[in-house]
């Protein structure tokens, strides 16, 4: 029986808190590079990131109302906090529309019924471009393509706002 | 459209469409520690100003490079340079001048003046980046926007 008892003799003992504690040791060096060689994967891409912009889905209604919110945006020499605006409803098959308001022209900021001359239309103020509710641009306008629609979804119920994506040509 | 690379290139390609340009007009001076303080800050909220305004009509102006004088100077000279400024962008086919300012002293030059001028009762102190420092610009900025747009 005791000679199957497991003997440590002091060399062995030496060796595995030795080998151990330079592991930990090792360990710890390394650590920071590694991290920093991995670094950019877990970075999230800020650009498809969806922010939060203080709507509730409950209060979308058929009319376009106005929001407004801020995203961090890194410009090469600086991050700095952006405004971003969108109009949102909910259009004829109860799905949420959320247009960007630069006018597709030259990038004004485009307003719901803007001008009294033309209801239930986008109106860009510089040149009177116009738009209909869906975003498209009115033929005859100086707009060549529709406004750009925000990727959007919905969590707890309150609206998440992503990137803006350029629709072709009407 | 803003006096940049970027801007500027669009600027060329697009002159036909832009026919206003917004001229802030900053007034500078370190001479009297009384008032340094509250001149810096109403230039840091003109300039918060020219920018929200060529934000929402960008399509249409040009913001040029803000305008700086000593707040002491003959106001006479200063409009015979502003005049000559005006004279050069002219060259190009601008039908709209503004001059943006806080500083009331030009109200008594603006028959010389080549262009508007915008004069609006300045912001004296308080946080500009703060909730209701961005509402109040904002909701003026709207005025002066259509006060623009009333001279197309």
């Amino acid at each position: 029986m005791s000679e199957e008892k497991q003997q440590v003799s002091r060399r062995q003992f030496l060796n595995y808190t030795l080998t151990g504690v330079g592991g930990f040791m090792a360990a710890g060096l390394l650590i920071s590079p590694i991290r920093m060689a991995i670094d950019p994967v877990l970075k999230p891409s800020s650009a498809g990131e969806y922010a939060n912009v203080g709507l509730a889905v409950e209060d979308i209604t058929t009319e376009p109302q106005r929001v407004d919110w801020k995203i961090d945006q890194v410009d090469g020499w600086y991050e700095s906090k952006v405004n971003r605006s969108a109009w949102v409803f909910k259009n004829e098959n109860d799905e949420i529309m959320a247009l960007s308001p630069t006018c597709t022209h030259l990038g004004c900021v485009v307003s719901w019924e803007g001008s009294e001359d033309h209801p239930n239309e986008f109106f860009c103020p510089c040149h009177d471009g116009r738009y209909y509710k869906d975003g498209t641009n009115i033929a005859g306008t100086p707009p060549t393509r529709p406004l750009d629609l925000y990727d959007h979804k919905v969590e707890n119920g309150m609206l998440y706002l992503g990137k803006a994506q350029v629709r072709g040509e009407a | 459209m803003k006096w940049n690379e970027q801007d500027i290139e669009n600027y060329v390609g697009a002159k036909e469409y832009i026919d206003t340009i917004i001229l802030p007009l900053l007034p500078f001076q370190l001479s009297q520690d009384a008032n340094t303080k509250k001149d810096a800050f109403a230039s840091e909220v003109l300039t918060i100003f020219s920018n929200e305004i060529e934000k929402e009509l960008t399509g249409r102006i040009l913001l040029t490079p803000s305008y700086y004088y000593l707040k002491s100077a003959d106001k006479e000279q200063e409009v015979k340079r502003l005049n000559a400024w005006v004279e050069d962008m002219k060259k190009q086919p601008f039908k709209h001048i503004f001059y943006v300012s806080f500083d009331s002293s030009w109200k008594k030059n603006e028959k010389d003046l080549n262009g508007n001028l915008l004069w609006l009762p300045g912001i004296q102190s308080g946080d500009v980046h703060s909730e209701e420092m961005q509402k109040l610009i904002r909701q003026q900025v709207q005025q002066i926007v259509e006060l623009i747009r009333s001279y197309w």
